[in-house]
């Protein structure tokens, strides 16, 4: 793999909050997720690639160059920054075209890049309106516009599915995937695991400013489904399922909450666990209320993972 | 792809000259511009009707253009317009959009610095000149008065470039950089230059009244104190300072890294 972005030693902290640790790490084409709770480190990772931020420690090149105050470089780089802000007082057109213009392009060049652009993210009927009309759905793509425009080699997207409606998503994942086909390089921040899953299988995992694991989704998503879950039930007959439940070998512990309508239920194989669960709720007829699953977020996956 | 050299600075400085003025806070700076104006109106209308003296608005004006422009408008309008070049991308989080762009952070922040300087001087000038026709309007005709208008105008210029070059490397520097300037204003800049001797020129006022076309003693207690510098002298003083503070902006802006907060 030829490494597009290269990460050495590099530490960031601000004041006496850590940022990110001691990350090294290389970067090629195609498409890589970088995953991890809120607070992670992914902004400011993604923030010292994109040149907003300056190394404390180690270094980070990007083709080969450091990226602060290294303007030329954003000719090949695309960054889409995860701030819900804008020029609110100017229309859609003009933040893009201000935007296409200061890439080099001349007027109708700029014109023709800024169209394609908005069209690509749906916003070309609304282009004229001023931005601060815009819903956050709509600021969020005219970002992502913002990011594209230039059609750059490398593309960063911090968490650019965030505030976006469903539709909307399924096409932003679609157009990163194919940015992804054409050997571009593309980096997308997420806490969203399903959300990067849909896109590729390269992932990073952060957590606490430090590379967790890296590597195919497959490998993580095998030690996220090693996790000891946690499953709420809530029914009319909480004592008759958890004596169906107790027997079997992937249930590790049943507790049953203060209110005596639910019971939770620890597994280390949830996806058996629910087939089972389906099965015994059509065979036994017992009336569940509501499964919820408590600790199902990337938080409690990764405090399971370093053994918190 | 067409990808023409282009200026940067004209790009930006032409976008964000346009954008400012649909800022309210450029409106709420084209209503303070005009106080001076209703003044001098007002002055205009009370002589005429006998209430003043005959050519009292024509001093009037002198004292207009002294306390509420050089000593108050031309500072606090280039306070307000040179700090949030900088800070306004702040608090907006909008400078990542033009920090990722091919285009170097010099060329923005004089581009951003054109179109501030552009548009308080032109509040100003406006102002300066609706208030020159209601002074002079018997006195059109005279050389003179033009001339003076045009040493005002002048004045205003250097004024207010050497003040918002101050107040943008202020803002390029700190984030709370209004605060300071206030005191620079309002503190700094009208007590010491009343201060004796060589003192009063560390004031960037001292060298724009040192221009101004009104002797000391003529334009009451408070420039009688003044112990004006040579013409020349002031002119460059003031284009020096000027184009310090904006090499000073610019090489703070180049370096420094702006935190936008809310980091993850």
């Amino acid at each position: 793999m030829t490494a597009v972005l290269k990460a050495e030693k590099l530490s960031k902290w601000y004041g006496n909050i850590l940022g990110i640790s001691d990350i090294n790490l290389e970067i090629g084409s195609g498409i890589t997720g970088l995953l991890g709770p809120n607070g992670a480190g992914k902004s400011t990772f993604l923030k010292i690639a994109a040149g907003q931020l300056k190394p404390k420690i180690g270094s980070l090149t990007v083709f080969g160059a450091a990226v602060f105050g290294n303007h030329r470089l954003f000719r090949r780089i695309g960054f889409c920054p995860e701030h819900d802000s804008a020029y609110m007082e100017m229309s859609g057109w003009q933040f893009i075209l201000l935007l296409a213009r200061l890439h080099g392009f001349d007027r109708n060049e700029a014109g023709a890049m800024s169209e394609k652009a908005l069209a690509t993210v749906g916003l070309l009927e609304s282009k004229d309106r001023e931005i601060k009309g815009y819903s956050f759905g709509m600021r969020q793509r005219l970002r992502l516009a913002s990011s594209i425009l230039h059609e750059p080699e490398m593309l960063m997207l911090d968490e650019p599915l965030r505030g976006v409606d469903p539709l909307w998503r399924i096409k932003i994942m679609k157009l990163i995937k194919d940015y992804g086909k054409q050997g571009r390089t593309v980096i997308i921040s997420s806490h969203i695991l399903p959300e990067i899953e849909a896109m590729t299988s390269e992932i990073v995992l952060i957590h606490q400013g430090k590379i967790f694991s890296k590597g195919d989704i497959h490998r993580i998503r095998g030690l996220i489904d090693s996790h000891p879950h946690q499953v709420s039930i809530r029914c009319l007959q909480p004592r008759q399922l958890a004596q169906k439940l107790i027997d079997s070998d992937f249930v590790l512990s049943v507790d049953f909450d203060k209110d005596g309508h639910s019971l939770t239920v620890k597994t280390n194989q949830r996806d058996l666990f629910f087939t089972v669960l389906i099965g015994l709720i059509a065979e036994s007829g017992l009336e569940i209320e509501e499964i919820t699953s408590p600790d199902d977020n990337l938080q409690a996956v990764f405090d399971y993972l370093i053994g918190k | 792809m067409n990808m023409q050299t282009q200026n940067p600075t004209r790009i930006i400085f032409a976008s964000f000259f346009k954008s400012g003025f649909k800022a309210k806070r450029t409106r709420v700076f084209i209503l303070l511009s005009l106080i001076p104006v209703v003044l001098m109106l007002a002055a205009r209308v009370m002589e005429t009707a006998g209430s003043l003296a005959a050519d009292a608005s024509a001093d009037f004006f002198a004292k207009v253009m002294l306390v509420l422009y050089f000593q108050l408008l031309i500072p606090v309008l280039a306070l307000f317009f040179g700090s949030t070049i900088v800070n306004e991308e702040l608090d907006n989080k909008t400078l990542v959009y033009l920090t990722t762009v091919p285009v170097s952070r010099r060329a923005v922040l004089l581009g951003k610095y054109l179109a501030a300087f552009l548009q308080a001087t032109l509040l100003v000038g406006a102002g300066f000149l609706l208030c020159f026709l209601a002074a002079a309007l018997t006195r059109l005709g005279e050389a003179a008065a033009w001339e003076e208008l045009a040493v005002f105008l002048g004045t205003a210029l250097l004024a207010m470039f050497c003040y918002s070059a101050l107040f943008t490397a202020a803002g390029a520097f700190m984030k709370k950089s209004v605060l300071i300037g206030l005191f620079f204003v309002f503190g700094w800049e009208s007590v010491v230059q009343y201060f004796p001797g060589i003192t009063q020129k560390f004031t960037i006022i001292h060298w724009i009244k040192s221009l101004l076309p009104v002797l000391p003693g003529e334009g009451g207690f408070l420039i009688f104190q003044l112990q004006p510098s040579p013409a020349m002298e002031s002119v460059l003083i003031l284009l020096g300072a000027g184009c310090v503070f904006l090499f000073l902006a610019v090489f703070i802006f180049e370096r420094k890294e702006y935190i936008l907060s809310d980091n993850a």
